[in-house]
C-alpha cells in the first residue's frame, strides 16, 4: 500500500486558509479573538503599565521624577513598607494598613458573602425546583429583586433599618430602634457582618439562578434511583445531588467571589463608620492620590479574578460535565415537604418580603417625607415626584422627578445606554456562543471562551478609568459611544454564558438539516437557531440590560456630565444629601427595570433567571 | 411472597386522564409486560406501583399490605416498598465507578463490607461485566451500562423488579441478546418482573402475561399466546403480531355453528363453535398472515394477484390484491413469487377471528372456507 | 511552563513600551494658546469680553466641585444666550478627568471650579493645564493673595455641635481629643476629601503646631508632652482622628448631628450645609458664632477654610466664554447661588457675606488655611501618618 507522501496530494496552505474561513464559526471566533484582545487585554496591559509609571502630582513630588517615567515607587510604598510602624510593629506599618489588612478583610468578606449567597440561593433553588413548596411563582419572581437594586441601596436600607444611637456615629435611630425600641449591637449594624450579609443577599439571586438552572437540567432519575435503593434524604443530597452539582456550585462560588471582591459602595457605607476597610475602598482613595498604588490594587483584584478563572477551568475540565442536557424531560416526583411545607414557605416569603419588598417600600416612603425621620402624614408630600417650582427646598431639582426634563432626559439616556449595551452584548453573546460551541475543544474556542469571560473580572472602577485613558488615544471613543462600548464589553460575559448554554442544548442535526437544503448561514441563525432557543438567547439580552441600568462605578468617569444617566445622578444626589430625590430616582430605576423584565417575559418567555446559563 | 393488586387506580393530570380505573393483579413470580403505544399510561402505571408517582384514586396493595389508598390517605414512600426500579436511561451515577454504583444500595442497608464485596462480585459475574468494576459509566457502551444498571437494581435482592423500557436504547442485535438474558434472570432470581415496553415482540417473547393498555384503559390481560390467538378486540388484534393481522370488512348472517360472510371481494363460510345470532351484521374478519395460503389454482371463485413479494430467507411476506382489498400472507421458507402473477388463495387453520364492527369486540373464532 | 514564560515576556515588553518617559514640558517663557489669550484678556473691558465670547461657538462646558455651579452656569447661559453643559464631580474625579482630557487633547471642559490648592499647584498649574485669569472689572476688589490662582470663593468647615446636651461646649480643640468625646466627633474621612487631608497637614506646620501647644497649656495648665510625636500638631491630629467616626458625606453629617437624638455629638463639616431643609439647624450650635457672641474664641482655631478656584482649561474650545463666566462668578449675580446661603464668601471683597453670617475677614483670622507649598512638601510624610490613625 503506497503511503500518501506525494506532496501534490496534500492540501496547499492557501486552500486550508480558505476552507478554514468558509465556516462561519471560525470567522466569528477569529473576529472575536481579535476584538476581545483589543478591548480587554490592551486595557489590562495599560493598567499594569500604569503601576510602574509616575503620575503627576504627589507621586512626581515624592519620587522627584518626571511624569510618565518608570518607577518602582508604588510597589515599594504599597507592598513593602512594613517597617514604619514604629513601636506597634508591622501592624501599624503603611503597607499593612493600606494593603495587607484590607486584603485580609476583603478575603474574609468575599468568602463569607459567597457562602451566604450560595447557601441562601441554593436552598431556595432546591426548594423551588425539587420540592412541593407553596408560593413558587411569588418566590421565583421576587427573589431577583435584590439583584436589580443597586447594591448600595441595600446597604443604605440596612443602615437605615438597624442604626441606633448606641452604635457607630450614634446620631439617630433607625426604624427598628425608633419603632420597636430594639437596639442592635455594633457588630450587627456596621463592619464585617453587615457587609457580608448585604453582599451575600445581593448576590443570592445570582446563585439561585445558576444553581436552579443546574438542578433543573439534572436528570431527576438519578435521585429517584437512589430513593428506590432506600437512601435517606440526607444521603441523597450529600452523595448524589451535591457531587453532581458540584462543578456548577463551584462556578457559582467563584463568580460571586469575584463580584463581591470589587464591590465598593457597600463597604464604604457599612464599613467606614467603624474603620473596617477593604481593598476596594482603599483603591478608590488611592486612585485619587497615589494612582500607581491604586492601580496595583486593581491589578491584585484582576490576578485574583484570573486565578478564579483558572481554578474553575481546572475543576470543570477534570470531570466531564455531569448535567447531561438531553432535553428528554423525565417525570420527576417532587419531594413532599409534608407538614414542613407551609412553615418553610411562609418563612421564605417573610424573608423575601423583608429583603425585596421592604426596601422598595422604604424608598417610596423616604421619597415623600419632608423632614427626615418624621413619618407622619402631615410631613408627606408628592412634590418630589410630581411637584413644580420646588426652589423652596433649595436642593436638587426645580421639579418633581416625573416632571423634571433633566431627569426624564437622564432616564432616556439610561434606557438608551442599557438597551444599546444589551443589544450589542446580547448579539455578540449569541454569535460567540455559536462559535464557541461549534468549535468546542479547539484552541480558538477555549481562548475566546475565556477572553469573553474576562471583562467580568476587571473591577468596574479600573475598567472605566482605563477606557477614559483610551478615549484620549482613540478619538471616537467619547460620550455616549464610550459608555455603550464599555458597558457592552463589561457585560459580554453574561451574554456569552447564556449564548453558550443555549447552543449546548441544541443538537447539531437541527442546523445540519438546514445546511443540506442550502440555507445560508445568516438565515440559519435568524430563522432556525435563534427562534428555537429564543428564550435562552433573549435572557442573555436581559441581564446586560438590567445590569447597565443599575451600574454606577463603570460609568462614573466616562459620563460627559453627571446628569447624563440616572445612576450617576442618583449617586450625586445621595452625596449631596438630597435624600428624597435620591430615593425617588432609585425607586424609578427599579420600577422601570421590573416593568421591562415583566413585559419581555410575557412577550417572549425570556427572563433573567434563564439568563445566566440556567 | 408478594402479590401486587391494583384496584380502581386512576391518575389524572388536571384534565388529562393518564390511567383510567385500572384493575390489575400480578401474582408472585410472574413476568408481566405493560404494553401499548406511546402515551397509553404504561410508564405512569409502573411508577405508581413503585411509588414514584401518586395515583389520584384507587388502592395499591403489595403483599396484602396497603401501600397506597386514596380514601384512607395512605402513601408509602418508594424506599419503603421494597422494590427495584430500572430506568429507561439507566440513571447510573456518573461520578461513581461501576463497583460503587452497585454497592451503593447495599451500603444503605448497612451490609458489612465483605458481604457487599461478595454480592457485587456475584452480580458482576452474573452479568458478565467483571472487567468494568473500576470504570466510570461514561467509559462504558450502552449495553454495558445497561448491565450495570441491572446489577445495581438486583443487588439488594428485591422481590419485585420494575423495568421501564430498558432495551429501547440498544441496537437490534444487543436487544435480542438482552431479551434472553432478562428472561433467564427472571427465572434465576425468582422475582416478579413488571416490564414496560411498546415493542410487542418483546412482550410476546418474554412475559408470562401481557397487559395491553390504550389511552389509560386496560384492554386485555392474558398470557402472550392467548393475546395472540384470541385478542379481545380490534386494537389488541392489530397491535400484536408482525406483520399485522389482515382485517376485512364483511356482512355476516348466520346462527348455529356456521356463518355466511360476504366481503367485497369474496364470499366465505365460517365454522365456529361460538356463533352468536347474526343477521346482515357489519363485521370485520381478522386473519393472521400465516393463515393465508397461496396456491397456483384457486379454491372457490376468488383469485388474487401478487402485489409484492419480500423474501427474508427464513420466510416470505407476500401482498395479494383482490379487487380493492389487500391481503398479507406469510409463508415459511423463502419462495420467490413473481409479481403480478395471478394466484389462488385459501384460509387455513381454526384461528380466524370475527369482530363486531361497532363495538370492535371479538365475537367468534373458527375456520374459514371460501365459496 | 512555556506558556507562562512567553506570557510574562510579552507583558514585560508591553510594560516597557508603555512607560517610556515623556519629557516634561519645558518652562515656556513665551505664552501660547489659551494662556496667551488669557493674559491679553486681562486688559479687556467687560463689553470686549462679551463680544469675544459671543463670537465663539459650541457648547460651553464647565466642571465643578460644587453642585450650585449648575444653577450659576444655567443662569449665565440664559443671560448671554449660550448653550451650556455642566458636570458636578468630586475633587479627585475632576483632576483625573482634566489630566486625561488635556493631555489627550480631547474635548472636555472650558472652565473649572476646583478646590485643593496643593493638587492644583502640582498637577495643573505647573503643567500649564489650567490657566489663571483675573477679570479687569473686579480685580480691584480682590485681595492680592487671592488673585493667582484666582479664588472665586472661600468655603469653611467649622466645629458645630448638637446643643441638646447643654454640657457640651467646645472652647478649645483639645477637648475633642478627650476620652469623653471618643466616637462623638464626626468628620469626613480625609481619604475621601483632599481638603480635609490638607487641613490635617496644615495642623502639623510649625506655626499651627506652636499655637496648638499653647492651646494645650491653656486647657490643661501644663506643658504638652510630645512623646513620640514630632510636634503638637501631630499629637492633636492623631488624638483627634482616634476620637472620630467617619461619615462619607458632609451633608449626611449635618443631618445626622442635627437630629434630636444626637445629643453630645460634635462635627467638623461645611457650614453651608446648614441651609438644607433636612438639617434641623435649631439643634446646632456653630462654634464660631457662639464665640463671637460670648467673646470667647475656640483655641486656637474654630475650623478650617479652603478656597474654591476658578480656572480656564488649556484645551478650552471657548476660552473667552470661560473668562466671561469667571468674571460673572466674581460678581453679585454670578455669586448669588452661593451667596444667598451662609458659609460662602466671595473672593470679591465688595460682596458681603450672607446676613447673620460672619464676614470673610473674621474667618481668615480664626480658621486654618491652606499653604500649597507646605502641603506639597510634607504630603508624603503627614499623609502616611494620618493613614495610620484612620
Amino acid at each position: 500500500m503506497a503511503r500518501l507522501k506525494d506532496k501534490t496530494a496534500r492540501m496547499p496552505l492557501g486552500n486550508k486558509v480558505v476552507m478554514f474561513f468558509s465556516k462561519p464559526a471560525n470567522v466569528i471566533l477569529v473576529v472575536f479573538f481579535v476584538l476581545l484582545c483589543m478591548l480587554t487585554l490592551y486595557p489590562l496591559l495599560t493598567l499594569v503599565s500604569e503601576t510602574f509609571t509616575v503620575h503627576a502630582g504627589r507621586e512626581a513630588t515624592a519620587t522627584k521624577q518626571a511624569r510618565g517615567s518608570f518607577t518602582l515607587y508604588s510597589f515599594k510604598k504599597l507592598l513593602f513598607t512594613l517597617d514604619d510602624g514604629g513601636s506597634e510593629g508591622f501592624k501599624e506599618s503603611t503597607s499593612w494598613i493600606q494593603f495587607y489588612s484590607p486584603l485580609l478583610n476583603t478575603m474574609a468578606v468575599s468568602i463569607t458573602s459567597s457562602v451566604i449567597a450560595i447557601i441562601f440561593g441554593g436552598c431556595v433553588a432546591w426548594l423551588v425546583t425539587r420540592s412541593n413548596i407553596k408560593f413558587k411563582k411569588f418566590i421565583s419572581t421576587v427573589f431577583v429583586f435584590p439583584y436589580i437594586m443597586p447594591s448600595w441601596t441595600l446597604a443604605m436600607f440596612w443602615s437605615n433599618f438597624f442604626k441606633n444611637v448606641n452604635v457607630g456615629p450614634g446620631t439617630s435611630n433607625g426604624i427598628l430602634a425608633s419603632v420597636f425600641g430594639i437596639m442592635m449591637p455594633e457588630w450587627f449594624v456596621y463592619g464585617f457582618f453587615p457587609i457580608s450579609m448585604v453582599l451575600g443577599l445581593h448576590y443570592a439571586p445570582f446563585a439561585y439562578i445558576l444553581i436552579g438552572g443546574i438542578l433543573r437540567n439534572m436528570d431527576a432519575n438519578l435521585e429517584e434511583a437512589a430513593t428506590i435503593l432506600k437512601t435517606t434524604r440526607a444521603r441523597i443530597v450529600s452523595r448524589i445531588t451535591l457531587p453532581i452539582v458540584m462543578p456548577a456550585l463551584l462556578s457559582t462560588l467563584l463568580l460571586v467571589f469575584a463580584s463581591t471582591m470589587s464591590a465598593y459602595a457597600v463597604p464604604v457605607f457599612l464599613g467606614s463608620p467603624v474603620r473596617y476597610y477593604v481593598l476596594s475602598t482603599k483603591m478608590m482613595s488611592l486612585m485619587n492620590t497615589y494612582k500607581g498604588q491604586g492601580y496595583i490594587i486593581a491589578s491584585v483584584m484582576i490576578i485574583f479574578g484570573v486565578a478564579i478563572l483558572a481554578i474553575n477551568q481546572w475543576f470543570t475540565g477534570k470531570r466531564k460535565s455531569f448535567t447531561t442536557v438531553t432535553g428528554k424531560s423525565s417525570q420527576i416526583s417532587l419531594v413532599n415537604l409534608k407538614k414542613a411545607s407551609w412553615p418553610i414557605a411562609v418563612l421564605l416569603v417573610i424573608i423575601l418580603v423583608l429583603l425585596a419588598i421592604l426596601p422598595l417600600v422604604s424608598f417610596a416612603l423616604e421619597s415623600v417625607i419632608i423632614k427626615a425621620g418624621d413619618y407622619s402624614i402631615e410631613n408627606m408630600t408628592l412634590d418630589f415626584w410630581i411637584g413644580r417650582n420646588l426652589s423652596y427646598l433649595d436642593q436638587g431639582d426645580a421639579n418633581g422627578i416625573l416632571l423634571s426634563p433633566k431627569i426624564l432626559k437622564a432616564l432616556g439616556y439610561s434606557l438608551l445606554l442599557a438597551v444599546s449595551c444589551s443589544v450589542i452584548a446580547g448579539t455578540c453573546g449569541v454569535l460567540a456562543g455559536y462559535g464557541i460551541v461549534k468549535r468546542r475543544g479547539s484552541f480558538l474556542s477555549t481562548a475566546v471562551n475565556n477572553l469573553s469571560f474576562f471583562p467580568y473580572l476587571l473591577p468596574s472602577l479600573a475598567f472605566g478609568a482605563i477606557y477614559l485613558a483610551l478615549s484620549t488615544k482613540v478619538s471616537f471613543i467619547t460620550g455616549m459611544f464610550a459608555l455603550i462600548l464599555v458597558g457592552s464589553v463589561k457585560y459580554l460575559p453574561f451574554a456569552s454564558r447564556s449564548g453558550i448554554s443555549a447552543m449546548l442544548q441544541l443538537s447539531n442535526e437541527i442546523e445540519e438539516a438546514a445546511v443540506i437544503v442550502s440555507v445560508p448561514w445568516w438565515k440559519r441563525m435568524v430563522r432556525v437557531i435563534f427562534p428555537i432557543q429564543k428564550s435562552s438567547f433573549l435572557s442573555g439580552y436581559l441581564l446586560p440590560f438590567v445590569s447597565c441600568m443599575r451600574e454606577l462605578s463603570l460609568f462614573v468617569l466616562l459620563v460627559p456630565t453627571s446628569d447624563t444617566i440616572l445612576t450617576t445622578m442618583l449617586m450625586q444626589y445621595s452625596e449631596k444629601g438630597w435624600d428624597q430625590f435620591g430615593n425617588a430616582i432609585n425607586l424609578l430605576i427599579i420600577v422601570v427595570v421590573l416593568i421591562i423584565n415583566f413585559t419581555v417575559n410575557k412577550l417572549t418567555g425570556a427572563s433573567i433567571d434563564k439568563g445566566i446559563g440556567g | 411472597m408478594p402479590q401486587i393488586v391494583l384496584r380502581n387506580i386512576t391518575k389524572r393530570f388536571t384534565k388529562f386522564v393518564a390511567v383510567d380505573n385500572l384493575d390489575l393483579t400480578i401474582n408472585d413470580g410472574e413476568f408481566i409486560t405493560l404494553l401499548g403505544p406511546s402515551g397509553c399510561g404504561k410508564t405512569t402505571t409502573l411508577r405508581m406501583i413503585a411509588g414514584l408517582e401518586t395515583p389520584t384514586e384507587g388502592e395499591i396493595l403489595i403483599d396484602s399490605q396497603v401501600v397506597f389508598s386514596a380514601t384512607k390517605g395512605i402513601n408509602v414512600p418508594p424506599n419503603k416498598r421494597d422494590v427495584g426500579f430500572l430506568f429507561q436511561n439507566y440513571a447510573l451515577w456518573p461520578h461513581m465507578t461501576v463497583y460503587q454504583n452497585i454497592a451503593f444500595g447495599l451500603e444503605n442497608l448497612k451490609w458489612s463490607k465483605s458481604d457487599i464485596a461478595s454480592r457485587v462480585a456475584e452480580l458482576l459475574a452474573l452479568l458478565k461485566i467483571e472487567q468494568f468494576s473500576k470504570r466510570y459509566p461514561s467509559e462504558l457502551s450502552g449495553g454495558q451500562q445497561q448491565r450495570v444498571a441491572i446489577a445495581r437494581t438486583l443487588a439488594p435482592k428485591p422481590k419485585v423488579l420494575f423495568l421501564d423500557e430498558p432495551l429501547s436504547n440498544l441496537d437490534a442485535k444487543l436487544r435480542l441478546e438482552m431479551r434472553t438474558e432478562l428472561k433467564r434472570l427472571h427465572l434465576d432470581t425468582k422475582s416478579t418482573f413488571v416490564y414496560v415496553t411498546h415493542d410487542q415482540l418483546e412482550a410476546m417473547t418474554m412475559s408470562t402475561r401481557v397487559c395491553l393498555m390504550k389511552n389509560g384503559l386496560l384492554q386485555q390481560y392474558d398470557p402472550p399466546l392467548t393475546v395472540y390467538n384470541r385478542p379481545i378486540n380490534l386494537f389488541v388484534a392489530d397491535f400484536v403480531g408482525n406483520p399485522t393481522m389482515n382485517f376485512i370488512s364483511a356482512k355476516a348472517t348466520g346462527k348455529g355453528s356456521s356463518i355466511l360472510l360476504e366481503a367485497e371481494s369474496f364470499k366465505a363460510s365460517m365454522t365456529t363453535s361460538q356463533a352468536p345470532e347474526l343477521k346482515d351484521a357489519e363485521v370485520v374478519i381478522g386473519i393472521r398472515p400465516e393463515y393465508v395460503c397461496i396456491s397456483d389454482e384457486p379454491t372457490g371463485k376468488a383469485h388474487a394477484v401478487i402485489y409484492s413479494n419480500m423474501p427474508s430467507g427464513m420466510e416470505t411476506t407476500i401482498r395479494l390484491q383482490l379487487g380493492k382489498t389487500m391481503l398479507t400472507s406469510v409463508i415459511f421458507r423463502g419462495v420467490d413469487y413473481p409479481v403480478d402473477k395471478k394466484v389462488g388463495f385459501s384460509f387455513i387453520g381454526s384461528d380466524i377471528l370475527l369482530f363486531d364492527k361497532k363495538s370492535e369486540r371479538m365475537i367468534a373464532s373458527g375456520s374459514l372456507q371460501l365459496i | 511552563m512555556k506558556k507562562l514564560l512567553s506570557i510574562s515576556i510579552m507583558l514585560l515588553c508591553a510594560i516597557m513600551v508603555f512607560s517610556t518617559p515623556q519629557a516634561e514640558k519645558p518652562a515656556e517663557p513665551e505664552l501660547t494658546g489659551v494662556a496667551a489669550l488669557a493674559k491679553a484678556a486681562e486688559a479687556m473691558t467687560h463689553d470686549e469680553l462679551v463680544q469675544k465670547a459671543s463670537a465663539e461657538a459650541g457648547v460651553f462646558t464647565v466642571y465643578g466641585n460644587t453642585s450650585r455651579i449648575t444653577t450659576a452656569v444655567e443662569a449665565f447661559g440664559k443671560l448671554y444666550g449660550i448653550e451650556i453643559a455642566s458636570s458636578n464631580l468630586k475633587d479627585a474625579e475632576i483632576y483625573e478627568k482634566l489630566d486625561i482630557e488635556i493631555n489627550g487633547k480631547a474635548k472636555g471642559a472650558d472652565m473649572v471650579m476646583i478646590q485643593d490648592g496643593a493638587s492644583l499647584k502640582s498637577q495643573m498649574l505647573s503643567t500649564g493645564n489650567l490657566i489663571n485669569f483675573v477679570p479687569a472689572s473686579v480685580k480691584p476688589y480682590i485681595d492680592e493673595n487671592d488673585q493667582n490662582p484666582l479664588v472665586q470663593q472661600y468655603i469653611n468647615k467649622l466645629f458645630i455641635w448638637n446643643n441638646k446636651d447643654a454640657a457640651l461646649n467646645i472652647t478649645n480643640v483639645w477637648q475633642l481629643t478627650e476620652p469623653a468625646m471618643k466616637g462623638n466627633v464626626i468628620f469626613k474621612s480625609p481619604e475621601l476629601e483632599q481638603v480635609n487631608m490638607n487641613f490635617l497637614i496644615m495642623c502639623t506646620s510649625p506655626a499651627w503646631a506652636e499655637k496648638l501647644a499653647e492651646a494645650y497649656k491653656a486647657q490643661y495648665g501644663k506643658a504638652i508632652e510630645l512623646g513620640s510625636y514630632s510636634n503638637a500638631g501631630y499629637k492633636w491630629v492623631a488624638e483627634f482622628l482616634a476620637n472620630c467616626t467617619f461619615i462619607k458625606s458632609d451633608t449626611t453629617i449635618a443631618e445626622e448631628i442635627s437630629q434630636a437624638t444626637a445629643a453630645g455629638k460634635a462635627g467638623l463639616f461645611v457650614l453651608s450645609k446648614l441651609r438644607s431643609s433636612s438639617v434641623l439647624s435649631e439643634n446646632l450650635t456653630v462654634g464660631q458664632y457662639l464665640a463671637s457672641e460670648t467673646g470667647k474664641a475656640i483655641e486656637p482655631f474654630s475650623g478650617f477654610m479652603y478656597p474654591m478656584y476658578s480656572m480656564v482649561t488649556a484645551n478650552a474650545s471657548r476660552p473667552y466664554t470661560a473668562m466671561l463666566f469667571i468674571e460673572y462668578l466674581m460678581q453679585a449675580d454670578g455669586f448669588e447661588p452661593w451667596g444667598k446661603s451662609i458659609g460662602a464668601y466671595s473672593g470679591n471683597k465688595s460682596l458681603p457675606a450672607k446676613e447673620g453670617d460672619l464676614p470673610l475677614t473674621v474667618w481668615k483670622d480664626c480658621l486654618v488655611s491652606e499653604d500649597a507649598d507646605y502641603i506639597l512638601e510634607n504630603y508624603e510624610t503627614v499623609s502616611s501618618f494620618v493613614i495610620k490613625a484612620l
